[in-house]
């Protein structure tokens, strides 16, 4: 016992040292690969309302872009109205539509602290579970995806960025259908890298990349960039297409979160899939 | 000012420049530029280790939670605030620290702190960026962050060090 003692005191500032550390790299590790608390980050209400107000003085400096994404948007929208179209007919025939029914919502919602050179990147927004917000819904802006919802504080929100190692969004590309995974290499934020893209098909530089909608989280058809160089991975029969983003992640303010209403039978419905067959 | 008045203001100081400006600063090719640490090297010569490791994890884990970091700038400057001592001892001059005296680039000289905090920044910089990556086969990268923010970080800590500490050095010397 006395000789634990004085073990106990012979290496007390390490033992301090590595208890805290351990504190730090629990909560670092555990919350990277699934958040289970608010503490530590900034969905509190206190950095919550630091955001807030912090954001309130720097909001402006990109207002000016961001309008005009949204102006090109509406612009956008605005030529699918119907009114926008020729009628052939004089209103004889009307159609009550049960061939289509709603399948995602939007939320909208403001990001309020965003990092961009980190490697990995969490942006804060300005909703949270009080309006609905769960984790893994998609969230993206008028020119682009922007991540998935990693953490739903009750009133503010953490966006596993497409700024994020591991942020795993499928995507297409969208002449071909040729479908795989959004990566980020942690060195450049205007572009990412997808990986599983087969190299039985050659790869147009400066097609276009959208979301492939097959997970549920966004819907078909959402643009996340566009192919800049395609290289060969050494033996695999893989393309390393690196891409580049639509979004630019440094001055995206205004984004929706995506609600998908069928998702939960989806989910059902892909929780039926035999395991054995799989494996 | 009393010297814990002086010190919790600069604590908060620190606490805001990083997460108000440093933290919204790209400057390109991985560059970070974290200058918190230069908090611990002003701390009193005579504080044991423990108030400092205490003090350092307070720190970095409010940095923390203002950055969606979750603990990586708690641990690294834990470990700024655990080799603090042992540093400061290799380069203790001849006849050892004036404990009253603040430890900064112009009571100990320019030589003397970018020595010190040059080797406390590399420690806190390095380690921070190794656990944020943690892949050794990134290790090239995490060089290249460490090295170019290092020199960022310590250019900006004498800066500040000149606008914010010379008047006062003149009033007490």
């Amino acid at each position: 016992m006395r000789n634990f003692l004085a073990f106990i005191r012979r290496f007390r500032v390490f033992l301090l040292f590595a208890l805290l550390q351990g504190i730090a790299l629990t909560f670092y590790f555990t919350f990277l690969s699934f958040p289970r608390s608010q503490f530590l980050t900034s969905t509190s209400t206190i950095s919550g309302t630091f955001f807030e107000l912090k954001h309130d003085f720097t909001k402006f400096i990109a207002l000016e872009e961001n309008n005009t994404a949204l102006q090109k948007e509406n612009l956008e929208l605005r030529s699918r109205t119907i009114e926008n179209l020729f009628r052939l007919e004089n209103g004889l025939v009307k159609v009550d539509d049960t061939l289509h029914k709603v399948q995602y919502e939007y939320v909208p919602a403001e990001i309020i602290n965003s990092t961009h050179t980190k490697r990995n990147n969490f942006f804060t927004i300005s909703v949270g579970a009080e309006q609905g917000i769960k984790r893994n819904m998609g969230v993206f802006s008028s020119n682009g995806v922007v991540g998935v919802i990693h953490y739903a504080g009750p009133k503010y929100s953490i966006v596993k960025s497409c700024l994020t190692e591991k942020v795993n969004i499928a995507v297409m590309i969208e002449a071909s259908g040729e479908h795989g995974f959004l990566k980020w290499d942690g060195k450049d934020s205007r572009r990412g890298t997808l990986t599983g893209i087969s190299n039985d098909s050659d790869v147009d530089k400066w097609s276009k990349v959208v979301t492939r909608g097959s997970a549920g989280i966004f819907p078909e058809g959402i643009a996340v960039g566009k192919v800049e160089k395609t290289d060969v991975v050494e033996g695999m029969p893989l393309w390393d297409v690196t891409i580049l983003f639509s979004e630019n992640y440094r001055t995206v303010q205004r984004v929706y979160v995506v609600k998908n209403l069928l998702k939960e039978e989806q989910d059902d419905a892909e929780s039926h899939i035999p395991v054995d067959v799989i494996l | 000012m009393s010297q814990i008045a002086k010190h919790t203001l600069r604590f908060f100081l620190f606490f805001l420049v990083q997460v108000l400006v440093l933290n919204q600063i790209e400057l390109g090719m991985g560059i970070q530029i974290m200058i918190y640490p230069l908090f611990i090297l002003l701390l009193p010569v005579d504080m044991s280790v423990f108030s400092l490791m205490l003090i350092s994890f307070a720190l970095g884990l409010s940095i923390d939670a203002l950055s969606n970091t979750f603990g990586l700038h708690a641990s690294s400057l834990l470990a700024v605030a655990y080799f603090r001592p042992m540093i400061y001892n290799l380069f203790a001059p001849r006849d050892g620290y004036d404990i009253l005296m603040e430890t900064n680039i112009f009571t100990l000289g320019t030589a003397w702190f970018v020595k010190t905090f040059g080797l406390l920044i590399i420690i806190h910089h390095f380690w921070f960026f190794m656990l944020e990556m943690f892949k050794l086969n990134e290790i090239v990268f995490v060089l290249q962050k460490t090295g170019l923010s290092v020199v960022v970080s310590i250019l900006i800590c004498i800066l500040l060090q000149y606008l914010f500490l010379r008047k006062k050095r003149s009033n007490e010397v």
